[in-house]
């Protein structure tokens, strides 16, 4: 077959297919009015994509804790940071969002007692317990509410097998570290756990949006409510 | 003071305290999920290119082809590394996870998704994982868009398992190969179900599909294709807007004539995206109409459609200003001037081989690379089956030609779709390249 030929053929078969089809309808909503925006808590499904691996971690002391301490038993945002991050779409986008769903949370009697906010170091030989301890004391007031967890463990050998099970991966960018310090890159990944230590959501810097992040929460606790045979 | 400026005093302080570096501003090809992460500086040091074996031609096997792109190397325009996979399988399209590290490759025919190791060492990458029961787990056939959310990989997919028609969906993966679930594209109420691309928009909560055609017509010899009257019926006709979050599908728009490849703008500002319908030869653009919703409308022509060019990959600038689109059949490089996406006009156009298929370019613009093959069967015959890669500079008026390697004269096979790795700069996170970097 030509070229010129095959395109003839293509084109007549086309053109007529379009003319007995009439296909040139307009556009077909499928509900009424486009719902493209956050979608109601309970009317989406999240994925079981994970679970959460098992590790040793510290707070505010060095006596080891299991992770799982911290991942199961109540819905859990997890994030990775490091104290001295200074990436304007890294560590202080997890900030700024972590503390929007904690007065989120303050704000709604119903989900009092019922989530943890984590932030686990990168840095365990920088961070140390008693340096986040004092991340730790900002965030006292609303403790009992939504607690506050700062987490690092003894060293890389700790740390590591955590963040390649849980896909973060991350390294040294020699060139922004040529100054005589360290900048860790890494891709912000905010990770929400459900009751029994999966993994349901992951948000990065193009979707950390405080407003979603409760609506899943809401989802979960919804989730868990039917499973109990309870309605909310 | 508001929290982000808080935290960033607080940071601050304590990067000063260990003499910290502010981050440097990243670029790569413009073409990628939004959620792609380890964005390229500058210059890309390889170019990935999955190709389809040929029987007959060296080991007739499917390979994972890299190939030098850094002008100052020794090896500039070479290849430097081949995977071979085994067997054919229809070898098609790639994407990366989002976190760059591992290269996802599919293959329209026997389903299997090869998982290639890309970060470790992006000169020889590595297949570390094969998926072999796509069809199994998911109902769909065809797996062929690889698209990264975060910790997952989405598979856009163009056939089932079935009628092997174009009904299909849509099949969401975590980034360890673990199956997680699947997602139908509407067939019915003025959908027809057909897949092919998928692009997310994720400011919006939205993404889009296209809709090509199924294993029937994919696999199928073209000449004899479009004598059966009947399998010519079996294009797609339609995009399908999705609410991100829910993975629902809100809203289907009439697209005739088998629209592939979506390119939302890469502007901060905009939310707008483009396409173009292979059959008909149409530019159609996506956006909000004065009511703020979302329509679909045709926005320009691609050459003579009565000569069916047959437009089968775009490329979008870094600015959105511009638009590559290659067409099969005449071998002709396209370039649209989009700054106005409701009217696109052609600027410039160049023969770049006997047929085109894919296009790549980098982010600055400058370097353009195409690919020729389209399908094993649907591949020109005889002298015009050129297989070859292209790699050109962009100066602004004309592709110039920097090199090119001939896929058939090195007996790799028919080369289809690009991906680009930066050089190998990362140090790994233990001990002692901590204690080197302080």
């Amino acid at each position: 077959m030509t070229r010129a030929s095959g395109a003839f053929l293509i084109g007549a078969c086309w053109r007529s297919l379009i003319a007995a089809a009439g296909i040139f309808a307009a556009v077909l909503p499928l509900r009424a009015g486009e719902s493209t925006g956050p979608p109601p808590p309970g009317s989406y499904t999240l994925d079981h994509i994970q679970r959460v691996p098992a590790g040793i971690v510290l707070e505010g002391t060095r006596f080891p804790r299991a992770l799982s301490r911290y991942t199961t038993g109540a819905i859990t945002l997890l994030a990775f940071f490091y104290s001295y991050c200074a990436d304007p779409i890294g560590c202080p986008l997890a900030w700024d969002a972590f503390e929007a769903v904690r007065d989120g949370i303050v704000a709604r009697p119903e989900l009092h007692g019922r989530v943890r906010l984590v932030f686990m170091s990168l840095d365990p030989a920088h961070d140390t317990p008693g340096m986040l301890m004092g991340f730790a004391r900002r965030n006292e007031a609303s403790a009992s509410i939504v607690p506050w967890h700062f987490l690092t463990t003894y060293s890389d050998l700790f740390l590591n097998p955590v963040l390649r099970e849980m896909g973060e991966e991350i390294s040294i960018d020699r060139e922004a570290s040529s100054g005589g310090g360290v900048v860790i890159n890494h891709l912000l990944k905010v990770f929400l756990i459900d009751k029994q230590g999966f993994v349901r959501e992951i948000y990065s810097n193009q979707s950390l949006d405080p407003a979603m992040i409760l609506g899943d929460i809401k989802t979960l606790l919804l989730e868990e409510s039917k499973a109990n045979g309870h309605k909310e | 003071m508001n929290r982000t400026a808080r935290y960033a005093l607080m940071a601050a302080i304590i990067a000063a305290a260990s003499g910290i570096a502010a981050p440097v501003v990243r670029a790569d090809e413009t073409c990628l999920s939004p959620y792609t992460a380890a964005l390229i500086k500058g210059q890309e040091a390889y170019l990935h290119v999955w190709t389809l074996g040929e029987k007959g031609l060296g080991d007739e096997s499917d390979k994972l082809v890299t190939i030098d792109a850094d002008p100052k190397s020794k090896t500039y325009g070479t290849v430097i590394n081949s995977v071979s996979v085994g067997g054919r399988g229809e070898a098609h399209h790639m994407g990366f996870t989002d976190d760059r590290k591992y290269l996802w490759a599919g293959r329209l025919d026997d389903n299997k998704i090869f998982i290639f190791d890309v970060g470790t060492d992006p000169a020889k990458p590595r297949l570390v994982n094969t998926i072999t029961d796509f069809s199994e787990k998911t109902g769909f056939v065809g797996p062929h868009v690889f698209y990264a959310i975060p910790g997952r990989m989405v598979v856009g997919s163009l056939s089932n398992d079935k009628t092997r028609d174009g009904v299909t969906g849509l099949a969401v993966y975590n980034n360890k190969g673990e199956f997680l679930s699947a997602h139908p594209i509407p067939a019915g109420n003025g959908g027809d179900g057909y897949g092919y691309d998928l692009a997310i928009n994720p400011k919006k909560n939205v993404f889009l599909t296209s809709s090509f055609t199924g294993w029937n017509n994919y696999m199928m010899d073209l000449g004899k294709l479009i004598k059966d009257s009947e399998a010519m019926k079996h294009f797609g006709n339609t995009m399908v807007l999705w609410n991100l979050k829910s993975m629902q599908p809100e809203k289907i728009f009439s697209v005739p004539g088998a629209p592939l490849e979506i390119r939302w703008s890469l502007k901060e500002d905009d939310d707008w995206a483009i396409t173009f319908s292979a059959l008909t030869s149409k530019l159609w653009l996506i956006s909000h109409d004065v009511n703020n919703e979302w329509q679909a409308k045709e926005v320009a022509t691609i050459g003579d459609p009565a000569k069916i060019p047959l437009p089968v990959d775009a490329s979008i600038s870094a600015d959105a200003k511009t638009l590559w689109v290659n067409t099969f059949m005449d071998g002709t490089t396209h370039l649209f001037d989009i700054s106005d996406p409701t009217k696109p006009v052609q600027i410039y156009e160049k023969i770049t081989g006997k047929q085109v298929n894919m296009i790549s370019q980098s982010w600055d613009g400058k370097r353009v690379y195409i690919t020729s093959s389209l399908l094993a069967n649907w591949d020109k015959k005889g002298s015009d089956s050129e297989q070859v890669l292209r790699a050109y500079d962009w100066d602004g008026n004309d592709l110039k030609l920097k090199f090119e390697v001939d896929f058939f004269g090195q007996k790799l096979g028919r080369p289809h779709h690009m991906k680009f790795s930066g050089p190998l700069e990362k140090a790994s996170l233990d001990m002692p390249s901590r204690a080197a970097s302080r």
